[in-house]
């Protein structure tokens, strides 16, 4: 169930200068617990044991790429029921209505500001009346 | 992996040792680019290489913004889709020297100092909140000829609220000290003789704002020989060794806006092609200028309403829809008929352009647009828009608000106020013994102390104030979360500065002083009764001897009748 409170957030980006500053963005300015994955391949491994309140994806990632680990953690039994965002640096507003389609309740772009990017996985959630509805889409 | 949200560090150091490891990462990153575009430039297209090419940058677009490097990521975003189109429009076998030459300019955008946006933003936002602080203060600076004394110039200007400074050295060092504070609004005087090594100077400096600051020439010589040569050299203005101020503070004031990156403009953009259009978007977005895109022509009547644009950016040919039919469209709602069309268009037959003109447009740019010109003519054409509604807005004479806007202005303003609950005033100003000017000077000097005023009020105020010209010599001002008292202190020190500048007139000079009243806004019900109070006020002020600031209930509590 996807709990009320978002605290914790798996993350999966491939870049390491973009993983160390988005942990400094999520822990030390967000407040966020995060555990930072690679790639989609260790996002699989890790979320069983994280349970994180949210999925955070790079869409551009070599090998498996944002969607497709999107859908491996859907994929998985007991399918993913917390709610995904993307981040991209190519945003076209058709993009936008893709990855929704897919189910995540948001994309953030690309360069994203290290001081906000807390707040703006915040408003994302808080625009979401029910997230557990979306999965279904 | 799991980090504890307690662990806390410095962010901002640690932000700022990221960024440093992410410059070095980059500039590596750059100078493999820059090896690839050599290697493709000499041995020919190579489909793996542009790939990487293409991967790299689009690296840079979704990081460096991050980093504090904004202008890089944008600069490399526009690269990645440049050659990408190339590649889908069958040109990929050749990489155009511009594509070469631009990943070679990006490694420029690096060197310079990174631009902590956000920072710098807050930080405006906070001295603006300062109460009485200016808007947009201008530097002026004054470079002298030899053996001339300019002290007076600087100073007489420094009481219009310029910051003034006359500056000493050669031509190269004064251009250096420029450099270093293009973060404001400056405008150069400069004598005659030194222009053509100034302008050298200004031409050949790396940071664009240098190259395009500008200049005013001041110059013994008032022939149109001289006056030629100066226009040649590209001075922005000319005047005499005395200079009429008033006009010349007008000028300063003009040019600095003018040329500030605060001219900033409201841009529909009607484009049906997503790649273009967002393209478009970032660019006009980063120099910054609001953009609202309309894709379905369908909504533009609407969006125009809403978004209220300075000019209109259209598409020619939108998919069943002509953009030329569109723009007569627009023209049948009369709230539009000033409104600046301007095509954006492959159509080079100068027939066909012309005959698309005489539909209701005013110009073509012509694709494809470099991102330099389209700023550039995006925003010259806001500023002129905004020109032109000002022309019908306000008062002639001095460019503040008229009569009825004010008032209105006044009226707004209390509402905000009831709204959020803060403090604003309102302050009628009056100038002292205002017909004696008129009538032993002549209207012509009158007009100049209403000039000066106005100017005065323009710098002393904030962007956020509200300036009108109530009547002949009153003017009426709008200070949001502004109290009675900052106001009381604002006017003060406003009265004072204006008393010290000396006009002249029939070889004689002389002084004018002023007179203001203050009221709360949200003491009232409606503005009118404020702006009563604020004039009552007034009136107290003249008979207790003018030359300076009463706020509304001061004689209560002074108590005592005033005779």
């Amino acid at each position: 169930m996807a709990s009320e409170a978002l605290n914790r957030i798996l993350y999966v980006e491939d870049d390491p200068d973009i993983r160390a500053v988005a942990e400094l963005a999520l822990v030390d300015v967000g407040g966020f617990e995060t555990c930072l994955c690679e790639s989609g391949q260790q996002a699989l491994a890790q979320i069983d044991d994280f349970e994180p309140d949210l999925v955070l994806l790079d869409v551009m990632m070599p090998g498996m790429d944002g969607p497709q680990t999107l859908q491996a953690l859907r994929n998985r039994p007991e399918g993913l029921k917390v709610p995904a965002v993307f981040m991209t640096a190519r945003l076209q507003p058709s993009e936008v209505e893709e990855y929704r389609a897919m189910g995540a309740i948001g994309v953030i772009p690309k360069p994203f500001d290290p001081m906000t990017l807390g707040d703006q996985i915040r408003a994302l959630v808080n625009c979401q009346p029910d997230a557990n509805s979306l999965d279904l889409r | 992996m799991i980090k504890d949200s307690a662990a806390s560090g410095d962010v901002s150091s640690r932000l700022a040792d990221l960024r440093e490891r992410f410059a070095t990462r980059a500039a590596e990153d750059l100078q493999e680019l820059e090896r690839r575009a050599q290697v493709m430039r000499e041995q020919g297209f190579d489909q793996a290489v542009m790939e990487d090419v293409c991967a790299r940058l689009h690296r840079l677009a979704g990081s460096a913004g991050t980093f504090g490097f904004p202008e890089l990521g944008e600069a490399a975003r526009s690269l990645e889709k440049m050659l990408k189109a190339q590649a889908a429009s069958g040109q990929g076998p050749v990489v155009s020297t511009l594509a070469v030459e631009k990943i070679l300019a990006l490694r420029t955008m690096l060197e310079s100092p990174p631009m902590p946006v956000a920072e710098d933003e807050a930080m405006a936002e906070t001295t603006e909140r300062l109460e009485g602080s200016h808007g947009l203060r201008v530097a002026v600076r004054i470079v002298p000829a030899r053996n001339t004394d300019y002290e007076w110039l600087a100073g007489a200007l420094a009481a219009y609220g310029f910051d003034c400074r006359v500056m000493a050295g050669t031509d190269a060092e004064i251009i250096q000290t420029l450099a270093t504070e293009t973060g404001v609004a400056t405008v150069i005087l400069c004598a005659d003789g030194r222009i053509a090594g100034i302008m050298e100077q200004l031409d050949a400096s790396v940071q664009e704002p240098v190259r395009r600051m500008p200049l005013v020439c001041l110059s013994e010589d008032v022939s149109f020989d001289s006056r030629y040569q100066m226009a040649a050299l590209g001075a922005d203005g000319f005047f005499g060794r005395s200079p009429d101020l008033p006009e010349l503070a007008e000028r300063i004031e003009y040019l600095a806006l003018e040329r500030s990156s605060r001219v900033q403009g409201r841009v529909v953009l009607v484009e049906d092609d997503p790649e273009l259009a967002e393209h478009y978007f970032l660019v006009l977005r980063s120099a910054g200028i609001d953009v609202c895109w309309v894709r379905d022509p369908m909504r533009l009547m609407s969006e125009l309403s809403s978004f209220r644009p300075d000019i209109l950016l259209m598409d020619v040919q939108l998919g069943p829809y002509s953009g030329v039919t569109l723009a007569r469209m627009v023209r049948f709602d009369p709230q539009w008929l000033s409104l600046p069309i301007i095509y954006l268009s492959s159509e080079d037959n100068r027939d066909n352009q012309l005959e698309a003109l005489s539909r209701g447009a005013d110009e073509f740019l012509t694709k494809p647009v470099s991102d330099g010109y389209l700023v550039r003519a995006v925003r010259i054409r806001c500023f002129r828009a905004r020109q032109l509604f000002r022309l019908m807005n306000r008062d002639s004479l001095t460019g503040l608000l008229k009569h009825s806007l004010i008032k209105l202005e006044a009226e707004k303003e209390l509402a905000r106020c009831r709204r959020d609950g803060h403090p604003a005033s309102v302050v009628m100003v009056d100038l002292d013994h205002f017909k004696e000017i008129n009538d032993t000077y002549g209207h012509r000097y009158g007009d100049m102390v209403i000039k000066a005023l106005a100017n005065t009020l323009r710098n002393r105020l904030r962007e956020t104030d509200m300036i009108g010209r109530y009547g002949g010599e009153e003017f009426l001002v709008v200070l949001p979360h502004c109290d009675t008292e900052a106001a009381r202190r604002l006017f003060t020190d406003i009265a004072d500065a204006f008393s010290q500048l000396t006009f002249n007139g029939n070889n004689e000079s002389f002084g004018v002083t002023l007179s203001a009243g203050v009221a709360a806004i949200n003491n009232y019900v409606t503005g009118d009764d404020a702006v009563d109070a604020a004039d009552q006020a007034l009136y107290q002020r003249k008979r207790a001897g003018r030359n300076g600031v009463t706020v509304f209930g001061d004689d209560e509590r002074n108590s005592g009748p005033t005779v």
